[in-house]
């Protein structure tokens, strides 16, 4: 009869809980009733063990983790996009004033879980649709044939042939030592970036490391002060009080240094004699992206905050793929061969870049401004190899821009637009941003968005770009979804509902 | 004559044995090394042709015992896993605690050890290997040893959870397969420092260390003010029958909660 009343009891406190939330929960419950001798700890014991039978009976009961799993998420998005784009070729370019546009309607697919192991490592894993490294989207009805040489294979309607999954994120790390992360493997992107560096589907390989510390200054203040006096409805004067809060600075300083495996050639050493090209000999060494970030985000009082994060990126080796030197087309040339030119090279690159960002709160809404600047000290070498020794000028990439608002939770909405201007020589092409401005540089153009959030998990955004060529005396470098080089005139429209989970 | 009638009694006699009540007990060394032993001795005494199988290695052992059918009782000093209550019921198996014993997890250092008594957090620190040198909780200094019970054992899991919030063990800390082997390091190893139940703290060479100023002992256990105290059980498959049934009660009579008392356990009253 009595533990009859316990189970009444655990099932009334828990009643909107998971039945194995409350095999958790009753724990308490239970050395609570022994503790006050309403039960014994016997009774205690049977009424632990009817319980956790009846969570184990559950679906959520029948999960099981490995033992040193101590926290798992698993989580994702999914998106569904329309999408315009389009540019023109430049007057003296043959042909002269054409147009390419591309109108798609796309999807994206991500799942991730992500978690903690015991001893502070832990470690990620992603799927994504799409080959792409600076893409997870897809395109509905592009798969409806395939061509290999000569021979085209009809696959027909809803084809599945581009919607592979592939492995986004795979990643371990290790946060036992104070205030450091340590990552390996294929992972989010660790440093702090803007697109106009970096595309932010990138999940760049390799290792990084990361330290940050957060001091924080009181500089006294606060107390009780009077303020205004009120009258209370029997006419008498009410002196209202106020607390002000101490005056305090919250400084995060952090570093992010990192080692990205970006091309790696096999074999470095192969049997025979090594590979020449005209007489000389193919270099074979791996190419790595390096990076050093040191920064710090100054968090004022009344939400009022500020982030530097200057950074140096440095390339080793050459390389397979992108050893070649950069030239990033030419308008004296024709469409197709200003294409054909070498647009991913990644000598003489020493690139100094520095996204900033500042905010506030204007009542409860979130504002920021925020920029980037980058400068490539070896522009001069890099326009030398292109072809262009006059142009080594052509090294800053410049972004400034404007938000406000946020996308939280349903109801929420955003609005942001930048400004965007990159030269010939200044940026990594082959890491930009592939929507704006279709992954290229020598770019100049504006971008405007704004979200609203239908529910805490689904967002609508529209997004609207428009670019032109920089300088018309250079090609627009990089390697993009629109045929075009160098490319004016260039727009893009997304539409996007995304889903979050 | 006398021949057959030999004969006739040595055939009484293997059929006798062959019925005799046999009952096989499996899992915690805590309560297998000394307890049940001693249990099943005086029950022997009062119930002739009771056989024991007692095989102690660990509650893990014990717990699965009774899920594989291999043990009418099993032994544990910790409770079951719900992985293992879930195995249990997919089986068809009804697994019912028996509270038999509270124990005391005491933490025991070397005799020679100046250090009397320890926090909870220093206690989880050492444990987990945040501290390493005997200076930083008021030692004489030196890397400290740390000594416990392997993975399969019920007070391993119970001193994760009770003393060490779940976090893991210390890597360089060694695995013993009992909790007289834990006494024994320690009682060699002035560095040495461990956990046993309250029934294996007299063993030479250790001492009790209190912690945040409470010790180990009857009264302290009963009425749960000593942080690291445990119940012990065995579990049966649902209400235990037959010669189970007669043990977990003799277990549980007075005559048995002496001699729980008396080989160092807290009995259940």
């Amino acid at each position: 009869m009595f533990k009859r009343f316990i189970y009444l009891l655990a099932a009334a406190s828990f009643i909107f809980g998971g039945i194995a939330a409350r095999a958790q929960d009753a724990g308490a419950l239970l050395d609570l009733l022994v503790r006050k001798k309403i039960i014994s700890d016997q009774e205690a014991e049977e009424v632990r063990v009817e319980l956790t039978k009846e969570a184990a009976a559950t679906s959520a009961g029948k999960w099981k983790l490995s033992t040193p799993i101590t926290e798992l998420e698993l989580y994702g998005d999914a998106r569904l996009r329309y999408e315009y784009r389009s540019g023109q070729t430049e007057g003296g370019v043959s042909p002269p004033n054409d147009w390419q546009e591309r109108k798609r309607e796309r999807y994206r697919l991500r799942i991730g879980l992500r978690g903690v192991l015991a001893d502070d490592w832990f470690f990620g894993v992603r799927l994504e649709t799409s080959q792409n490294p600076r893409s997870t989207n897809v395109t509905f009805g592009d798969d409806t044939s395939t061509t290999s040489g000569s021979t085209t294979t009809i696959n027909g309607p809803f084809a599945k042939n581009s919607d592979g999954i592939n492995v986004g994120q795979a990643y371990l790390g290790y946060r036992g030592f104070k205030d450091i992360t340590l990552t390996g493997g294929k992972m989010p992107n660790p440093l702090i970036t803007t697109l106009m560096t970096w595309d932010a589907d990138i999940n760049p390989e390799g290792t990084a490391e990361q330290w940050k510390h957060t001091f924080t200054f009181n500089f006294g203040g606060g107390g009780v002060e009077q303020a205004q006096q009120s009258y209370a409805k029997d006419s008498k004067n009410l002196a209202i009080t106020k607390t002000s809060e101490p005056w305090k600075l919250n400084v995060d300083l952090f570093a992010n240094f990192a080692q990205f495996i970006y091309d790696d050639v096999n074999p470095e050493n192969p049997v025979g004699a090594p590979r020449t090209s005209g007489g000389k000999l193919v270099p074979t060494t791996d190419a790595w992206l390096l990076a050093w970030q040191v920064g710090a985000r100054f968090t004022f009082p009344n939400n009022l905050y500020a982030q530097l994060a200057p950074t140096l990126y440095n390339y080793t080796g050459n390389g397979d793929t992108f050893n070649g030197h950069y030239v990033g087309g030419d308008p004296a040339l024709s469409n197709s061969d200003s294409l054909n030119t070498n647009q991913v090279g990644i000598n003489s690159l020493l690139v100094f870049d520095m996204p900033m960002e500042i905010g506030w709160k204007i009542g409860e809404l979130p504002v920021r401004i925020f920029g980037d600047f980058a400068v490539n000290f070896e522009a001069d070498d890099r326009a030398k190899a292109a072809g262009f020794p006059g142009k080594g000028d052509q090294r800053y990439a410049y972004q400034i821009g404007a938000g406000i608002g946020q996308l939280k939770a349903k109801h929420d909405w955003q609005l942001q637009a930048f400004w965007q201007h990159t030269e010939q020589f200044s940026l990594d092409p082959n890491l930009v941003d592939s929507d704006f401005f279709d992954s290229r540089v020598n770019i100049e153009g504006v971008v405007v968005q704004a979200g609203y959030a239908l529910s805490d998990a689904v967002i609508f955004n529209l997004s609207y770009g428009y670019g032109w060529t920089a300088d018309k005396s250079l090609g627009t470098g990089g390697t993009g979804d629109i045929g075009i080089n160098p490319l004016n005139k260039y727009q893009i429209f997304q539409a996007d509902l995304n889903v979050k989970f | 004559m006398k021949r057959i009638y030999l004969s006739l009694i040595t055939i009484i006699s293997l059929i006798d044995s062959a019925y005799a009540d046999r009952l096989v007990i499996k899992g915690s060394d805590t309560l297998g090394a000394k307890l049940v032993p001693q249990l099943a001795e005086q029950f022997k005494a009062q119930h002739p042709g009771t056989t024991f199988d007692i095989a102690a290695e660990g509650s893990t052992t014990g717990i699965a015992a009774i899920i594989d059918g291999t043990a009418q009782i099993g032994m544990s000093s910790r409770r079951a896993k719900s992985s293992e209550i879930g195995a249990a019921s997919a089986k068809g198996i009804n697994m019912k605690p028996t509270i038999v014993a509270y124990d005391g997890i005491a933490v025991i250092v070397n005799a020679g050890n100046p250090v009397k008594s320890l926090t909870k957090k220093q206690v989880e620190q050492i444990f987990t290997g945040e501290i390493t040198d005997w200076s930083a909780v008021g030692g004489s200094g030196g890397k400290i040893s740390i000594y416990t019970r392997n993975t399969s054992s019920g007070t391993y899991s119970d001193f994760k959870e009770l003393a060490m919030k779940k976090r893991d063990y210390a890597p360089g800390s060694q695995k013993m397969a009992g909790n007289e082997q834990i006494a024994s390091e320690v009682g060699r190893n002035p560095a040495g420092i461990g956990y046993v139940g309250m029934a294996y703290t007299k063993a030479g060479g250790v001492k009790v260390v209190s912690i945040d100023g409470a010790s180990p002992s009857i009264q302290s256990v009963q009425n749960h003010s000593y942080p690291y105290w445990r119940p012990t059980f065995y579990y049966t498959n649902g209400e235990p029958g037959g010669v189970a049934k007669t043990f977990v009660d003799f277990t549980l009579s007075s005559v048995g909660q002496k001699i729980v008392n008396q080989v160092g356990f807290v009995p259940i009253k």
